[in-house]
């Protein structure tokens, strides 16, 4: 069981008595309720507030979007997957890298709503913190890459039955773009499928819009998702949405050179490279 | 103002029937055999209101934070409220859309927060203009309701401005006693009418059902984690709008709907038309004043860009605008939106902490 | 009753939506402008004959089509799409085409992934000069979305029901 609680609060506090800081984006309890949720701390006092252990799942890299931090100075917990989708956003220009003090976890996989371990975190490729300040915990290195035991299953099906069970899927949709909104990479102010923002789609909340949303979403997202499941925690109607996500990156790590999201710095998305001998025998 | 107890609803002459599981059971059968029927049916880990025809594919007793409202019955996600067709002679345009919630219909295992959520919002929908599509699905449908055993985490529905024991919102009432029995009560004539024709046990003329229903709702009321002191809050909230509070309460919120989608008594709409070639169709669907971009003006501005803005409208229209113009609260108390928000933001916690009044939760954390 | 024909449950009481005689399909085709664009045209002036269902969308490069066209053509009238650029190496901006099969193969993949099949999605590499295998790939294409019948899975407002 890991538990850094007393470290980031030592952490949070030296770095707001040192006035590096203006905001410390970590975890606290709530007086009313099991969950731990994001806080974002602004004052030395509040410090004792933080907590960070196996319940910590909620990605905070979601936090350094513009609309929530704006121009501030940041103090960040970012654990394995968190921070690849940091590493992206640095990459991508995002947010600069001055303004930020990481505090890098070496995770030891977070629980689901049951107490067992998360299914992102049983197939998790790579637990400790890629870019970090200062790393909590013992780093065990990168795993081996494992295919989604759903997509499997799902893969090995008849065209017919998951067309079955996807039309399940986009009807239970109602568009709330909840999924987009807790996703970190998902950082576009003019989102092409939020239908308040939107300029080339203003849709209903039908199955078929939800179909073409949630498709585009999950394709301008291939190769850049973490797999942090922000999303699928997000969706009030509980959507499986990582089995658009894992299938993506199944493709992309079967075929174009076993690329992984946010493992390097500097390294874009799967979509913005490309080599002489990717797979073309599809095309005519 | 409309009674928000009915005083009314005297309980020793409310028509109630006693039997038992089994015959609980036999009663919802012989009523999805006869009527249209929605009942919560389990999609992905939760429960939404779906039409049924026997009662295995469904389960009216099903867990309370698990269920969403039966709003998407009365105000669905996208509504069709207008076709038109374009032809050489002209725009033909239609406003009478088939409506697949129009029909005369029965809904089981309704939640009595949502029931009385439906209550609270016809004062809206019969304000300025009668909404008649969803004033025609009120008036076709007859609600069976599953009181709850107990509350679940977020619920505070006891603490509010309305009757939880004696709400007439449902038209009958199926309450499991503490003793073993169920107890079919009629608050309404929709309900005992149905009751008359599907008698589900004795009738208890005696009324002695009366005591065991009352000690159902002590064991009940008394289970509630959470729990406030709503005339100093609603006072409290009326002088709120420059509180700090809501700033740091909201601090952490993503702005993502979810709130406003689930919550039962949440009513914002947008309007969209879809169309291929000549032919379009105009939907009514969600809209949620969380969103950054929903007082976005033709012009640009925009008086709620920043975040605790939002939070602020949502929590002083339920709590203190809509009180004001129709006396009546527009939150309920279910705590939907608190399970669905992926920061569990919650607008209990929100509104104690403006008014000053926050509480510690009756009973530790799990 | 319901039965499966090629690649979706039909419901036997909507016989229109299997196939129904006298049916045509309705393709999609997003072509490159410098390539395929052209390649096409040479089809024309050729006066070689390719089946009329296809409906072409000129872009400026391969690379500049985006998943979104793709399904947002399949969710309203298309029952099949095409999308043609330059060969690898011949892009007129050098590298679009690179770009753009990585996103093609990832789209056809997840596409055959949520139940519609992957030959109502095709790719092909069309050069200015190459009039008669435009016509052929056309051909192809629409032969095979004609064996699939019409597409009304996610169709927007459910059309075809």
């Amino acid at each position: 069981m890991m538990d850094y609680t007393n470290q980031i609060q030592d952490i949070a506090g030296k770095l707001f008595s040192e006035g590096k800081i203006d905001v410390f984006i970590g975890y606290r309890n709530t007086g009313f309720d099991t969950n731990q949720v994001p806080a974002l701390i602004t004052h030395y006092k509040d410090v004792d507030q933080l907590v960070f252990n196996e319940k910590s799942d909620f990605n905070l890299t979601n936090y350094l979007k513009y609309e929530h931090t704006r121009n501030k100075r940041i103090g960040l917990v970012v654990k394995g997957c968190d921070s690849r989708a940091l590493n992206l956003m640095l990459t991508e220009n995002q947010i600069n890298r001055d303004r930020l003090y990481i505090v890098g976890i070496a995770c030891e996989g977070v629980v689901n709503e049951l107490g067992g371990k998360a299914q992102n975190c049983l197939e998790c490729i790579m637990p400790d913190a890629v870019v970090f300040d200062e790393l909590l915990g013992n780093p065990t290195g990168k795993r081996e890459y494992k295919i989604n035991t759903d997509v499997s299953e799902l893969t090995g099906k008849s065209l017919i039955e998951r067309g079955i069970l996807f039309e399940e899927v986009f009807e239970n949709c109602i568009r709330c773009n909840a999924c987009r909104h807790s996703c970190p990479l998902c950082y576009c102010a003019k989102c092409c499928i939020d239908q308040e923002t939107s300029t080339l789609y203003h849709g209903a909340n039908t199955t078929s819009g939800a179909f073409h949303a949630l498709m585009t979403w999950s394709l301008h997202l291939a190769g850049r998702c973490v797999d942090c499941r922000n999303c699928e925690k997000a969706c009030p109607s509980h959507l499986p949405l990582h089995l658009l996500h894992k299938q993506n990156e199944q493709v992309i790590y079967e075929n174009f050179q076993q690329h992984l999201a946010g493992m390097i710095r500097d390294d874009r998305g799967a979509f913005y490279k490309y080599s002489l001998s990717d797979p073309d025998d599809f095309i005519m | 103002m409309i009674l928000s107890c009915n005083e009314n609803l005297n309980e020793m002459n409310l028509i109630t029937y006693i039997t038992d599981p089994a015959g609980l059971q036999k009663f919802y059968e012989a009523v999805i055999s006869t009527h249209a029927t929605f009942a919560p049916v389990e999609t992905f880990g939760k429960f939404d209101y779906k039409p049924v025809t026997s009662l295995s594919e469904c389960d009216p007793g099903s867990p309370v934070p698990l269920t969403r409202s039966m709003k998407p019955l009365f105000f669905p996600k996208s509504a069709k409220i207008m076709k038109y067709v374009t032809t050489s002679e002209g725009t033909a345009v239609s406003d009478t859309v088939d409506d697949p919630l129009a029909g005369k219909r029965v809904i089981l295992g309704v939640k009595h927060c949502d029931a009385r959520a439906l209550q609270v919002l016809d004062h809206v929908y019969k304000w300025d203009y009668l909404d008649t599509d969803y004033e025609k699905r009120r008036e076709n449908t007859l609600l069976v309701s599953v009181r709850c055993d107990e509350a679940a985490r977020h619920c505070f529905c006891t603490s509010l401005d309305w009757d939880v024991e004696h709400t007439d919102a449902v038209d009958v009432a199926v309450i499991k006693g503490l003793d073993g029995k169920v107890y079919i009560q009629a608050r309404s004539e929709k309900g005992t009418l149905l009751l008359e024709q599907h008698p589900p046990g004795e009738d208890d003329t005696s009324g002695s059902s009366a005591e065991e229903i009352r000690k159902q709702y002590a064991s009940f009321a008394g289970s509630f984690r959470l729990s406030m002191d709503y005339k100093t809050v609603s006072a409290k909230m009326k002088n709120s709008f420059d509180s700090p509070a809501f700033e740091e309460a909201s601090s952490n919120c993503i702005s993502c709907n979810t709130c406003a989608f689930v919550c039962p008594t949440c009513h914002c709409f947008k309007i969209s038309d879809e169309k291929i070639r000549d032919e379009g169709v105009r939907y009514k669907s969600y809209d949620s004043c969380n969103n950054v971009y929903f007082t976005l003006m033709a012009g640009g501005h925009n008086p709620r860009l920043v975040k605790y803005r939002r939070w602020r409208q949502r929590a002083m229209h339920k709590f203190s605008y809509y009180k004001e113009r129709f006396g009546v609260n527009l939150c309920v108390g279910c705590g939907k939106c608190t399970v669905s928000c992926p920061v569990n933001i919650s607008i209990f916690e929100m509104v104690n902490q403006v008014a000053d009044t926050i509480v510690t939760a009756s009973q530790s954390c799990e | 009753m319901e039965a499966e024909v090629n690649d979706q449950i039909v419901s036997i009481e909507k016989p229109h939506l299997i196939a129904p005689a006298g049916w045509q399909p309705l393709i999609v085709g997003i072509l490159c402008n410098w390539c395929s664009y052209a390649g096409s045209d040479l089809t024309g002036t050729s006066r070689t004959q390719y089946p009329p269902n296809i409906r072409i969308i000129r872009v400026p490069c391969s690379s500049r089509v985006d998943p979104w066209f793709i399904i947002k053509a399949l969710q309203t009238t298309a029952d099949g799409v095409l999308v043609s650029g330059c060969h690898p190496g011949d892009c007129h901006y050098i590298t679009g085409n690179y770009y753009a099969r990585r996103r093609f193969l990832v789209t056809k993949k997840l596409l055959n992934f949520v139940g519609i099949h992957e030959d109502r999605v095709q790719f092909s590499w069309v050069s200015a000069a190459e009039g008669t295998k435009f016509a052929q790939v056309v051909a192809k294409v629409t032969g095979d979305i004609k064996k699939l019948g019409p597409l009304h899975l996610y169709k927007k407002e459910n059309r075809n029901k």
